[in-house]
């Protein structure tokens, strides 16, 4: 097979090579956790790995339009903290409710401040949302200095044991958020998504929108970390300013094992939630086999840096010819 | 459906260079006009400010007689101003469909794009050049894995597909063939039958004349004439472009400098050399001689001395100092007295926010030991900028202070240090004062009396013919063309570029 033809194969079938490394991150997963396919396992995997795949898919879209989102992890801290200290172990319902709104809404300005200085005033996004990471996760520490708070222990249950029609709630989000992506790709939007990723100026001369579209996927970004801040909150239900530091590299690594380019303009979101599927499994396998945790960032970073290595190390050996 | 649209007195400055000074054109419905000028000349900022891409600086647009202003892309496309790009403006891993409609999907209930009509419809639009294609060309098929002249189409396609008024192709024949062309100007001449107005930009005489009502030639970014194409030849319009009567004269040389050089021993032989941009390039250049390259932008020359320089992969031989060499980097190139002064002095020639210190020394620190002997780098350094004439606060003032001319003397001074004995400069004198030229010149004659071997390309004709004894004219990655002795001539450069045939200029 051709290159060309491997570029449209590639095209037509973006999460194949994801969907194979699941298939054997499984089979692997299988001999440690030989009950993996019950329903309280498969619950009690998936609600783990729920906050990352709803932050990943938001990352997909930044990616997607050609950006990158590094600041994803300090709004997940900074949604934890808010519902943590805001609601309390002993708050009112009605209260987490409404917090749980003011966490979109801070979500969504976090994401458009980034869209803001990337898309309005040409700043580097990756140099640009390091920055305000800083700025998110300080003001999560403002908030919280020390780890505490909670939330009602209604929500924390409601979150682990709800399986509606037999299925763990994280699949009816993953559903949802598969829906809304099908959905996107089918409308003008979608084609204006993967047109300014792929490459902006020539989206540009064909009246393609680019600087709303680029400010949009951060505050899709946004929301979605908001979106995952809520999960974590109540899988963990208590708050800490340093909850999602771990997590902004994971959600990048994610979207690059989902198949979609770095450069922008190839993949999908689907990929994206299979990738972060497959790094909940790597983690699971990583603590069942006593292996140091150090190892889970360990294969965080190396995916990434084989990633963007990967079209240099090809150019240099065909220069070598 | 009639439409007129005129530009006046257009000008358009990109920081501090001038691309358009006084542009001027008009265009009406049911005619073609071509839009003639020779690099540089400002024909894509011309054709950019009408399709809204770039904004004019003074100037007016004027469309049906009323005053517009275009801020952006949309602007232009809501009053039906199409464009084919030149760079094309197709999406690479979006398909043929995708492209063609991107931003006018035709939409279903609920903003769902409508893929089964897209697909109609491009079928329509690509039954247009139905019979041309060489692979098959389906709507479904991704734009990066098409041929370069697919592409062209899909671009024109998609130009079309808007049903515009206007309808603008800039260079859109360069990487069609024969049969592609026939088919887009029976297409062109039924747009205007039909009452659509098309401003041509290309550099093909032939087809200017086949397919034009009427022209307007650029030059230095001001309009210099214009008119019925039947009232005019070949000839007229490559005076235009050039601008001066003396067209047909040889320019004055020094004949005795050619003498000397032509039986001095070969300096560098290159045969079938190739790479990207080039396709099989072959020259000699005697020890001392200062040897031309003509030809439109962009038509290989860059690749050309790049890969004399070791900066691109190639294949092919080339014999310097008659042994076969072959660089793999620049620093090879380098150490083997090559000196490349590239065309873009800011991103590639200069390190813009360091010293002209720095500069100038970057190439030979290793000369001045361990530690570095930093008095007489500094002596070297102020030794070369005074030889130069170099105009400076300091040798530690940073180079972005300089203008064009001061700076590009820093390229060339750093390499003067090295003693190069191949020279090659790439476009040397664009954005540089015209006192600072003529030093220019004087210097590459003393560095060729001197025994320096100096492969010169230019997109300021006059400075080929003035100094070289021999031209060579590339295009299409392919030298085309050697013009030496009674050929060198103005008129025979500026048609060989275009690529029209010595018949058309009786």
């Amino acid at each position: 097979m051709n290159r060309q033809n491997w570029q449209s194969f590639a095209r037509r079938n973006p999460y194949l090579f994801s969907f194979l490394l699941l298939v054997i991150i499984i089979i692997v997963n299988f001999f440690f956790q030989h009950n993996i396919f019950e329903r309280d396992t498969l619950n009690s995997n998936m609600r783990v790995f729920l906050p990352l795949i709803i932050l990943a898919a938001g990352q997909a879209i930044v990616i997607l339009g050609g950006g990158i989102d590094i600041s994803v992890g300090s709004i997940v801290s900074i949604v934890n903290v808010i519902l943590a200290t805001q609601v309390g172990l002993q708050g009112d319902p009605q209260k987490m409710y409404l917090m749980m709104g003011v966490a979109l809404v801070v979500g969504m300005l976090a994401g458009a401040l980034n869209g803001f200085f990337v898309a309005f005033m040409r700043l580097q996004p990756i140099i640009t949302t390091y920055a305000t990471s800083f700025l998110y996760a300080g003001l999560a520490l403002f908030i919280l200095p020390n780890p505490g708070g909670g939330i009602p222990q209604s929500f924390s249950t409601f979150y682990r044991d709800t399986t509606p029609l037999g299925f763990p709630l994280a699949f009816i989000i993953i559903a949802i958020i598969l829906l809304a992506w099908g959905f996107i790709q089918q409308t003008r939007y979608g084609r204006y998504l993967f047109a300014v990723g792929g490459k902006a100026e020539a989206a540009y001369e064909t009246a393609v929108p680019v600087n709303t579209v680029l400010f949009s996927t951060y505050v899709i970004a946004g929301l979605m970390a908001a979106i995952s801040g809520i999960a974590i909150t109540m899988l963990v239900a208590s708050g800490n300013a340093g909850t999602g530091d771990q997590l902004t590299l994971s959600s990048v690594t994610a979207v690059v094992i989902g198949g979609t380019a770095l450069s922008g303009g190839i993949g999908g979101v689907a990929g994206a939630i299979i990738g972060a599927v497959i790094l909940g499994f790597i983690k699971n396998i990583i603590s069942f086999a006593n292996i140091d945790t150090w190892w889970q960032t360990f294969v965080n970073a190396a995916i990434i840096v084989i990633a963007l290595a990967a079209p240099g190390v090809i150019y240099l050996f065909r220069r070598r010819r | 459906m009639s439409l007129s649209l005129s530009a006046r007195n257009v000008v358009k400055r990109y920081a501090g260079v001038i691309a358009l000074s006084d542009a001027n054109l008009d265009v009406n419905a049911g005619e073609v006009v071509a839009l003639i000028g020779a690099n540089g000349s400002g024909k894509s900022t011309l054709s950019k400010i009408i399709n809204g891409v770039v904004v004019l600086d003074r100037g007016q647009l004027l469309l049906d007689g009323k005053p517009v202003n275009f801020s952006s892309p949309q602007a232009a496309k809501s009053l039906g101003i199409s464009t084919v790009f030149q760079d094309l403006s197709l999406i690479p891993h979006m398909t043929v469909a995708e492209n063609i409609w991107l931003s006018r999907e035709p939409q279903k209930w609920g903003g769902i794009v409508d893929r089964g009509q897209i697909r109609e419809k491009t079928d329509a639009l690509l039954d247009l050049f139905t019979g041309t294609y060489k692979s098959s060309l389906r709507p479904e098929v991704t734009v990066a894995s098409l041929p370069s002249d697919e592409k062209q189409i899909v671009e024109i396609l998609k130009a079309v597909s808007f049903d515009p008024k206007l309808l603008i192709l800039d260079e859109a024949t360069a990487s069609l063939d024969s049969r592609q062309v026939e088919r887009l100007f029976e297409m062109v001449v039924h747009w205007k039958q039909n009452g659509k107005a098309i401003i041509f930009v290309s550099h093909r005489m032939e087809e200017i004349f086949r397919i034009a009502d009427r022209y307007s030639v650029l030059r230095n970014g001001k309009t210099v004439g214009s008119g019925e194409m039947k009232e005019v030849k070949t000839k007229d319009i490559v005076a235009l472009m050039v601008g001066d009567k003396s067209a047909e004269s040889v320019v004055e040389r020094k004949k005795k400098t050619q003498q000397n050089s032509l039986n001095r021993k070969m300096q560098l032989e290159v045969s079938d050399l190739s790479a990207e941009g080039l396709k099989g390039v072959s020259l000699k250049l005697h020890e001392g001689e200062l040897l031309g390259i003509g030809g439109l932008k962009g038509q290989g020359q860059r690749s050309l001395l790049h890969t004399l320089f070791g900066d691109l992969v190639s294949t092919g031989t080339i014999k310097f100092d008659g042994a076969l060499v072959k660089f793999k980097n620049p620093r090879q190139a380098m150490n083997n007295g090559v000196a490349l002064v590239p065309g873009e002095r800011a991103k590639e020639g200069l390190l813009f926010i360091r010293s002209i210190l720095e500069n100038l020394l970057l190439p030979s620190w290793g000369n001045y030991g361990f530690p570095t002997h930093i008095r007489d780098a500094q002596k070297s350094a102020s030794d070369v900028s005074s030889s130069l004439s170099l105009k400076m606060a300091g040798l530690d003032e940073p180079v972005s202070g300089l203008s064009g001319g001061n700076a590009q003397k820093v390229v060339i001074g750093k390499w003067l240090l090295r003693n190069p004995r191949l020279l090659l400069l790439d476009d040397p004198t664009k954005g540089v004062d015209v006192g600072t030229k003529a030093e220019f010149y004087s210097l590459l004659t003393k560095l060729c009396a001197d025994g320096v071997s100096v492969l010169f390309y230019s997109s300021d004709d006059e400075e080929l013919l003035a100094l070289c004894d021999r031209i060579l004219v590339m295009h299409d990655g392919l030298i085309r063309t050697e013009l030496a002795g009674e050929s060198l001539t103005k008129s025979n450069l500026v048609a060989a570029s275009l690529g029209a045939s010595q018949e058309s200029m009786q």
